[in-house]
């Protein structure tokens, strides 16, 4: 199970894109759980997550979020603007297992 | 272009990173997160206590009755909303600090209330008589709202240095730990609350009297005087477009600077609307909220879906227009922001920037001209579509709906020449494309 945390100003935009990801990891099959809040709530979540994934317009956050992630342990990075914008679950589902690893 | 671009972005990005993670934007921001339920709860039921057309269908007798039962809801809520944000701001700063944050909400508003003069002024048959021992709750509301979250921040500030300090009582051996930690809050508290009450003292022998008429006179009057002005409005609007251009939340970056302002300027129209008197201004929470925003989110896109559906001939923007009306109607517009794109793209800036300030010229101007009630300061919550949200902003007003459709109207002309070029555009690449792939094709076949 590969828990995917997504954060963006009100948990709003990000949870359009969340149901698109569950959409892609349902069709290949993947087990994993994935949702979004908004930003003041993203360092309680990263407790429970595996990576964090953050909407590109705010992602001068990236840095406070960093040191949070940092002690959780966890890889997070900045939703690629493009795919963000077409809301493409594959992209950002990939993006996030590659960060996950293995 | 490329090279103004990166360097305007270089800018931009710290100003966004500094504003957004100071520690006490980020708590002012919280804090005023906290009183939202709270205020929209209020808002509720101002719309329901003024519905139109009811009084005259029951009478005014019954009218005036539900109003009066249905008024506790805002009063409690929305016209002191003061006291949530502080709590909200102290108790945020708190938990930033990693310490017991309840302690930071309780003594912020203990602080507050030591500045808060505990009497009011009651009028009886043209004597004033001064009657004690009560909170007038005007000073939680739009005019305590500097002096609130000041207070909010020195007294979590104060209370968090005490505790840091660690000057706590030392029990004897023996005495059960619960004790203990039950006088630990207490010297933080008592000296952070000591403080406060010098800092009253002393301003009773000034001309200003309370620290509530020292702040409101010499900061939030002047502030909130820029702030209503059409200058600092169309300045905060371009702001707003501008970090949006680059791909940065412009709304959380400018109102975390402006909100106080705005709900400042909100709660005094709001008194006025519900004692029937004339509204001050025009400039308010909701006049960026729901006149300049709420139409599709940040720069009125839902004008741009409805001319991607009408002109658009690409793959790309029609499935682009598929992909962002539901949510733009909830005006959530980052499918369309990030997918068109407008950001950094040179086509899109003129219209980006453009629209949203003569949109809100043209909303002061039908407003100051008496054409469309002024927002009634009703907080309408930031997704509910467009044309209910301007008839519940402006106090159940047809005319504010109507205004959101002028809106959507002037987005679309000022769009409309730069969405045609864009659509071209992708439309003469994709049967570029489509020519190619087919070409490819049949040489397979072949």
């Amino acid at each position: 199970m590969k828990r995917i945390l997504l954060a963006c100003s009100a948990g709003m935009s990000t949870s359009l894109l969340v149901s698109k990801m569950k959409e892609a990891a349902q069709a290949r099959g993947v087990d994993v759980e994935i949702w979004a809040v908004a930003q003041d709530k993203a360092p309680k979540d990263m407790e429970k997550a595996d990576v964090l994934l953050i909407g590109p317009q705010m992602r001068f956050m990236k840095k406070k979020f960093s040191k949070t992630a940092e002690e959780v342990g966890i890889p997070l990075d900045v939703i690629d603007p493009m795919a963000y914008g077409r809301v493409d679950g594959e992209a950002v589902l990939n993006k996030a297992l590659e960060l996950i690893g293995d | 272009m490329d090279k103004f671009m990166e360097t305007l972005e270089n800018v931009l990005m710290p100003i966004a990173d500094k504003l957004n993670n100071n520690r006490y934007l980020t708590a002012l921001r919280n804090g005023f997160m906290v009183a939202l339920p709270f205020i929209i709860f209020g808002s509720i039921f101002v719309v329901l206590a003024n519905l139109p057309f009811i009084d005259q269908w029951v009478g005014e007798e019954a009218w005036a009755t539900y109003q009066d039962a249905l008024g506790p809801a805002s009063a409690a809520t929305l016209s002191i909303m003061g006291l949530f944000v502080i709590i909200g701001i102290g108790y945020k700063l708190i938990e930033g600090y990693g310490g017991e944050s309840i302690y930071g909400g309780a003594v912020a508003i203990a602080s507050f209330l030591i500045l808060t003069p505990q009497v009011t002024n009651f009028d009886l048959d043209g004597t004033v008589h001064e009657v004690g021992g009560v909170i007038p709750t005007n000073v939680m509301g739009a005019e305590g709202m500097f002096l609130g979250i000041f207070t909010a921040f020195f007294a979590a500030e104060l209370y968090n240095y005490f505790v840091k300090k660690d000057l706590t009582i030392k029990m004897p051996a023996g005495v059960p730990d619960a004790v203990s930690r039950s006088f630990s809050a207490l010297i933080p508290i008592a000296l952070t609350l000591t403080i406060f009450l010098v800092v009253r003292i002393i301003f009773s022998f000034t001309p200003f009297d309370t620290v509530q008429n020292f702040i409101y006179t010499l900061i939030q009057e002047p502030l909130t005087a820029l702030g209503s002005g059409l200058p600092a409005t169309i300045i905060a609007v371009l702001l707003i477009q501008l970090f949006w251009f680059f791909g940065l939340h412009g709304q959380i970056i400018v109102n975390s600077v402006f909100d106080p302002i705005w709900y400042a300027l909100n709660d005094q129209n709001l008194a006025a609307f519900q004692a029937g008197e004339e509204l001050p201004n025009i400039v308010t929470k909701q006049f960026m909220d729901t006149f300049i925003v709420g139409i599709g989110g940040s720069g009125m896109t839902l004008a741009v879906i409805l001319g991607i559906f009408l002109i658009g001939r690409s793959r790309q923007l029609k499935e682009l227009g598929k992909l962002g009306a539901p949510a733009g109607i909830f005006n959530v517009n980052e499918p369309i922001i990030f997918g068109l794109p407008i950001i950094m793209n040179p086509l899109a800036l003129i219209p980006w920037l453009l629209a949203p300030v003569i949109v809100a010229l043209v909303t002061y101007f039908s407003m100051a001209a008496g054409i469309v009630p002024k927002p009634a300061g009703i907080i309408v919550p930031w997704t509910t579509p467009a044309i209910l949200s301007g008839f519940l902003a402006t106090g159940n007003s047809i005319m504010g709906g109507l205004l959101q459709l002028v809106n959507i109207g002037i987005v679309f002309i000022i769009w409309w020449p730069f969405l045609k070029i864009m659509d071209n555009q992708y439309y003469s690449n994709e049967k570029k494309a489509d020519k190619e792939t087919s070409n490819t094709g049949n040489r397979n076949v072949n």
